[in-house]
């Protein structure tokens, strides 16, 4: 069983010695040319006429009527400078705080956003409702190897302004650092500003110490949407870090090659970035390029394929060559729900673990989602982080020196001898066999085996039951109420959400 | 060359996924006076018939079904209008009407589930995204269709599907229409909730559905 103790909300990045590069210089630099060729010759939709003013303005080529814009290279560069490869994510206390760009490794974010999951109780599959969200922020407020909290899955019974509902939810059950990705449109967008402002004490204080960031999700191939780059643009203004994420299907919404999949992602989220830049030279951004594959015979989408996932760690070099933190892995959960099936293992140690060793800036794996991230099984999130901790101990590689090398205990033990009865092996042995959910089973012969399954559920059903993250003051938390009642009322919101 | 030849060469344009072939032989139809429902029946739509069976026994993937699909459509387009006016009736197993709803810009999910009844042998007219209810209904009422397929790939414009529903039932033709829901976020349950006839997980599955529903 793994270890549940009573504990405030902490961090733990994950520190890799193990490196990993995919790309040499040359591939790297081939790959860059042709996303800055996309957007100097075939361009990017863009369906805002705010952005599509902001890019004229920087003498990029619009075309009002085709909403279409073509960006230079020499201007993508010029604006890319301003990015910083280096900020803050701010939680509520500094202990909080991930620290981008830094040398702390790797920070893991959670995944989403579901609609669906499996309620804890009954088993049975069900739409996520806010008080779902509620109760996985608890859970990932509790165990360290989170830093980041996303919106896991939607407050489904929250109507249209769920995405504002699942802020609130957020805010009031995490003290870390929250990513949304689905505020969208810029007035949602202004709502979730307000109550961060409440919380942070202020909109100088904000931007001072930004506790959420907004990830925008672009169309693939070559698009972006009105309402997400209208929020994006919203976020950057208010000194909010803004992440853009492409997700290119090989074969369906990109050519179907890893290397041209991965430049017309690139080529989507650069131009996101480029244009926070010129609007907010400085805002905080970074790249996220989940690559999938549509499967040949019935067209879903598959993006746990070994092509994706090492396609999604090859983004972390690009990101990095462009200047940009990147943000990579995934919870992929399998096309079918099997909670212990061989598929999901396979995909979430993979995806991940690739992902840390080339060198993300943020992880977001874990999520405990199923299903292609449709279903939220917080059973899982236990599977997760047992996913994560095998992932920490590899990318430690191993450790050389003389106390490792131990050559004291041989000479003591020598030949036919047994190290089981040393005093280091005492103390060094439970760090080999560290608390695990995988290796429960009877103490006593006629005791009933415990999977895993059932391990994760007393585990989450602990956590449930014993974390409570440090509440927001009662003021604070009023307001937040009065801002998401004032969306809610919001009727020119609504309609605008509606498409009317 | 006799009409049975030709009607082989558009087998073959179709199975060959040849759409510029397809192209000219419908336009070659015309030009000579055959029937275009015989040229569509027997020539063409017999083609789309081998590569579904090609697409069901893994001979072929969903890119070729596609570029098969398009090359069927490029030649019915040209044939169609002929049809009309020569009041002939073309052979499909059904007609029917697809598109995304109000508020949702996604088109490749449902572009696929037309894709797919074409090359099953439905007539599909692909409506496109974004469409009002409103639309629907009146297509639905014009084309005398047998059956409509509502796309949702976001969970804020679920309901236009619902609204689709109320909508037929409204304008009194809800009893003549199957109507079949699909998307990410949509479920068995929520089409059983807005009173859908069925719900397809995939493009695949969409087409098992409907067949059965209309007792193909």
């Amino acid at each position: 069983m793994i270890e549940l103790v009573e504990r405030i909300a902490s961090i733990q990045p994950i520190k890799s010695k193990l490196k990993l590069a995919i790309h040499d210089d040359d591939e790297l630099k081939k790959i860059n040319e042709m996303a800055f060729s996309i957007l100097e010759e075939v361009g990017v939709h863009c369906p805002s006429q705010k952005a599509l003013r902001i890019f004229a303005d920087a003498k990029a080529n619009v075309d009002f009527d085709k909403k279409l814009v073509k960006i230079p290279s020499y201007l993508m560069v010029e604006h890319l400078k301003n990015a910083p490869r280096r900020y803050t994510l701010a939680g509520r206390r500094p202990e909080l705080d991930v620290k981008i760009g830094s040398d702390d490794g790797t920070y893991c974010a959670c995944g989403g956003e579901a609609s669906y999951v499996i309620d804890f109780r009954t088993g049975v599959k069900r739409r996520a409702v806010k008080e779902d969200l509620a109760n996985i922020a608890r859970v990932a407020d509790y165990f360290p190897i989170v830093s980041v909290v996303w919106q896991i899955v939607s407050a489904g019974d929250m109507g249209i302004t769920a995405p504002i509902h699942g802020m609130e939810a957020l805010f009031n059950n995490t003290e870390k650092h929250v990513q949304t990705e689905s505020v969208i449109g810029e007035r949602s967008a202004k709502y979730t500003i307000e109550m961060a402002s409440v919380i942070a004490g202020g909109r100088d204080k904000l931007r001072e110490r930004p506790i959420f960031t907004g990830m925008i999700c672009t169309i693939a191939p070559l698009a972006h949407d009105e309402s997400g780059i209208e929020a994006a643009l919203a976020f950057a203004e208010a000194g909010l870090p803004v992440g853009f994420m492409s997700m290119p299907t090989m074969g369906l919404t990109a050519p179907p090659y890893q290397a041209s999949a991965i430049a017309v992602g690139l080529a989507e989220v650069l131009s996101g970035c480029v244009l926070t830049q010129i609007a907010y030279p400085g805002t905080p951004n970074y790249v996220v390029i989940p690559t999938a594959v549509i499967n040949p015979r019935t067209g879903d989408y598959f993006y746990a394929s070994s092509f994706s996932q090492i396609a999604n760690a090859a983004v972390v070099q690009l990101a990095h060559y462009n200047g940009l933190p990147a943000l990579a892995g995934s919870s992929c959960g399998g096309n079918a729900y099997k909670l212990n099936s061989w598929q999901v293992g396979l995909e979430n140690i993979y995806v991940n673990l690739l992902a840390v060793m080339a060198g993300a800036d943020m992880c977001s794996g874990l999520s405990g989602l199923m299903e292609v991230v449709t279903v939220l099984d917080m059973r899982r999130f236990v599977f997760d982080i047992e996913i994560f901790q095998a992932i920490d101990i590899i990318v430690r590689g191993v450790e050389v020196n003389d106390n490792t090398l131990a050559l004291d205990m041989i000479r003591e033990v020598g030949p036919r001898g047994m190290f089981l009865g040393q005093k280091r092996t005492a103390k060094e042995l439970p760090k080999l066999w560290p608390p695990s959910i995988l290796f429960e089973k009877p103490e006593v012969l006629g005791e009933k085996y415990r999977n895993a399954e059932e391990v994760a559920h007393e585990a989450i059903d602990w956590v449930l039951k014993n974390h409570h993250p440090a509440p927001l003051d009662e003021r604070v938390k009023q307001e937040l109420r009065k801002i998401v009642t004032a969306a809610d009322n919001d009727e020119s919101l609504k309609r605008k959400l509606k498409g009317e | 060359m006799d009409n049975r030849e030709l009607f082989v060469e558009m087998q073959q344009s179709i199975v060959n996924y040849d759409e510029a072939e397809a192209i000219r032989l419908a336009k070659m139809t015309l030009e000579k006076g055959i029937d275009p429902a015989l040229a569509i029946n027997e020539g063409f739509a017999k083609g789309i018939q081998i590569v579904g069976n090609m697409f069901g026994k893994d001979e072929i993937y969903l890119p070729e079904l596609v570029m098969s699909a398009d090359a069927m459509t490029a030649a019915t387009d040209i044939l169609g209008e002929a049809i009309k006016k020569s009041g002939g009736k073309a052979k499909y197993l059904a007609k029917g009407i697809a598109g995304t709803v109000k508020g949702d810009i996604h088109v490749i999910g449902i572009n696929l589930v037309a894709t797919f009844l074409v090359a099953n042998g439905f007539d599909i007219e692909f409506l496109g995204v974004d469409i009002p209810s409103s639309v629907f209904v009146e297509k639905a009422r014009e084309l005398k269709a047998d059956i409509i397929l509502l796309s949702a790939l976001l969970t804020t414009t679920m309901p236009s599907q619902k609204e689709v529903i109320d909508d037929l039932k409204e304008a009194g033709i809800r009893e003549n229409v199957k109507v079949i829901v699909g998307g990410a976020p949509v479920s068995q349950d929520w089409a059983d909730k807005i009173g859908a006839d069925g719900y397809g997980q995939n493009a695949s599955a969409a087409v098992d559905v409907a067949k059965k529903l209309l007792g193909i």
